[in-house]
């Protein structure tokens, strides 16, 4: 599997990432490296196996829907964010 | 520096001058950059923590620069437990950046050294808790293992480092790389110490959807070198490792077998698939993890011309050039088209891996492999990305299964760098674990 340029574009869109000009090529190249060894995968025969791997059969329970908020958390979370306000994350305009 | 065993005996007094002890001699030796900074929680005995590991007020970051800034507004569960024990966290340790990474390089911090050579790596990604230990500077510390990273820095700096079962211990309040793969775990100066901490550490938290609810107690107080196991071997597995690393295994199965275990040859699928497998796995895992950082919460922003543009800047100049692979790598087997033949793939062998440890999880109690291929590289040898993924191949299956282990120092390569194996067992068998490596440690030492 050979990464190109169209593709490492379109990773670059559902990464939210832009790699300068002057790596493109070194990244282009790394990364058709490892695709073209996990590929090694496709020797394995799979037939018949779950597609759904959990660690635990038992995780992901179901629990009262009891409240648990503790507020100063918040109010931390808040005062140590880039940049708000009001309670409120402040973000760009998004809406002219 | 005194064992975590003996720490237990200290009084209020003993433990302030251990620490202003600890505090100057970490000052001495700033070029070791085993700590990011020494802060200290609480009149217990001193653990180094990671990076990773929230402790409240603390700036923890990750070792990466994109959270650099961000306050810790609550502690992990592993903290909380610690300081209910009387224990301190003491000192953020370096780790490659999000623990993506073997050698601890990939730090926004710089790179630590280690401390039984300079010019070699202390491994990763939980590097500065190995080397914090492995040079007197911290009775015991708590690293993070996804892939090998609390194991294989144990190994290279010539501690202990254990990985406990999946579920084991709370993830709450680790920061996350792969969900499915990350466990905190006792990095220490002995399996005595090792099962201390860990006992203080496990245990069911309803904070974390993914933590075991079972009660097994505690294994520290139950350790017996004396227990013999059905230990297996596995020969084919062993035979790219370096000579020093073969040695060191040929050594241990005799100190096994004079210590009175029966030992057994068996073999596992090439190792390769695991690296496939693994790194499928955790970039899909961490792709989505990491999607969180975005500058508008927490840590670092890049104002950009627009929303999405300060998105774009905010994590293009905030994360290093491995984790900004690994994101796009974990896009790539997760985006439609690509998804089934790689993602799903990936689950299927996990599957397969899983089942085959069981099946000699049937006959045996404990497999030894080794953790690494060779020794501590030296600094830049893994420079190329599937080089550095390559070295990873005895210690990810482990995490793909979700089972405990155990890296111990075995023996000394003919370069004076010390050989760490590992001892693995089925999943919750962490008394086992325990005891077998107590018996192969006390044995060497013997």
């Amino acid at each position: 599997m050979q990464i190109d340029e169209t593709l490492l574009q379109r990773l670059e869109k559902l990464s939210f990432l832009q790699i300068p000009d002057e790596h493109r090529e070194e990244m282009i190249a790394q990364l058709s490296e490892i695709v073209a060894f996990v590929d090694n995968l496709s020797e394995l025969s799979t037939e018949g196996v779950d597609a759904t791997f959990a660690m635990s059969d038992t995780a992901t329970r179901l629990r009262e829907d009891a409240g648990s908020v503790d507020r100063t958390i918040n109010d931390d979370i808040l005062s140590h964010a880039p940049h708000s306000q009001d309670h409120f994350f402040i973000v760009p305009k998004i809406i002219e | 520096m005194i064992t975590l065993k003996e720490a237990l005996k200290l009084s209020k007094e003993e433990l302030i001058s251990l620490k202003e002890e600890l505090k100057a001699k970490i000052a001495d030796n700033p070029e070791l950059n085993a700590y990011i900074d020494v802060l200290n929680v609480g009149e217990g005995i001193p653990i180094a923590i990671k990076d990773n590991i929230q402790v409240t007020g603390w700036s923890v970051t990750s070792g990466s620069n994109i959270l650099k800034g961000y306050i810790a507004p609550y502690n992990a569960t592993v903290i909380e437990k610690l300081l209910a024990a009387n224990m301190s966290p003491f000192g953020r340790t370096n780790m490659d950046e999000f623990a993506m990474g073997s050698t601890t390089e990939s730090s926004c911090y710089g790179k630590t050294l280690n401390p039984l050579n300079p010019n070699c790596v202390p491994g990763g990604s939980s590097g500065g808790s190995a080397a914090a230990v492995a040079a007197g500077l911290a009775v015991a510390a708590l690293g993070s293992d996804t892939g090998g990273s609390i194991r294989q820095p144990a190994a290279f700096c010539g501690i202990v480092g254990m990985k406990p079962t999946y579920g084991r211990v709370s993830r709450y309040g680790l920061g996350a790389y792969a969900s499915s793969l990350d466990q905190i775990g006792p990095m220490t100066q002995n399996v005595e110490d090792a099962a201390i901490l860990y006992d203080i550490i496990q245990g069911y938290d309803p904070k974390d959807s993914t933590s075991a609810d079972r009660n097994d107690g505690t294994v520290s107080d139950k350790l017996d070198p004396n227990v013999k196991y059905k230990i297996a071997i596995v020969p084919d597995y062993v035979k790219d490792a370096s000579e020093d690393v073969r040695n060191a295994y040929e050594k241990a199965i005799d100190v096994l077998k004079s210590a009175g275990h029966t030992i057994v040859e068996k073999t596992l699928m090439d190792p390769k698939y695991d690296i496939s497998a693994y790194y499928i796995t955790a970039t899909a895992e961490a792709t989505t993890n990491l999607a969180r950082y975005d500058g508008i919460r927490y840590g670092n922003r890049v104002e950009g011309e627009n929303l999405k543009d300060t998105f774009l800047q905010t994590r293009s100049k905030g994360f290093g050039a491995e984790v900004q692979r690994r994101i796009m790598l974990g896009n790539f087997v997760l985006s439609s088209g690509y998804y089934d033949a790689y993602y799903v793939k990936a689950q299927k062998v996990r599957s397969l891996i899983q089942q085959e440890y069981n099946k000699i999880f049937d006959e045996v109690d404990l497999i030894l492999t080794p953790v690494a291929p060779r020794t501590a590289y030296e600094f830049g040898a893994l420079s190329d990305p599937l080089e550095m993924y390559l070295s990873d191949i005895y210690t990810i299956s482990v995490n793909l299964a979700g089972l405990p282990a155990i890296s111990l120092p075995v023996d000394t390569a003919t370069n004076g760098m010390p050989v760490g194996l590992q001892l693995i067992a089925a999943p919750y068998a962490e008394q086992t674990l325990f005891n077998g490596a107590l018996s192969l440690e006390t044995k060497l030492k013997g």
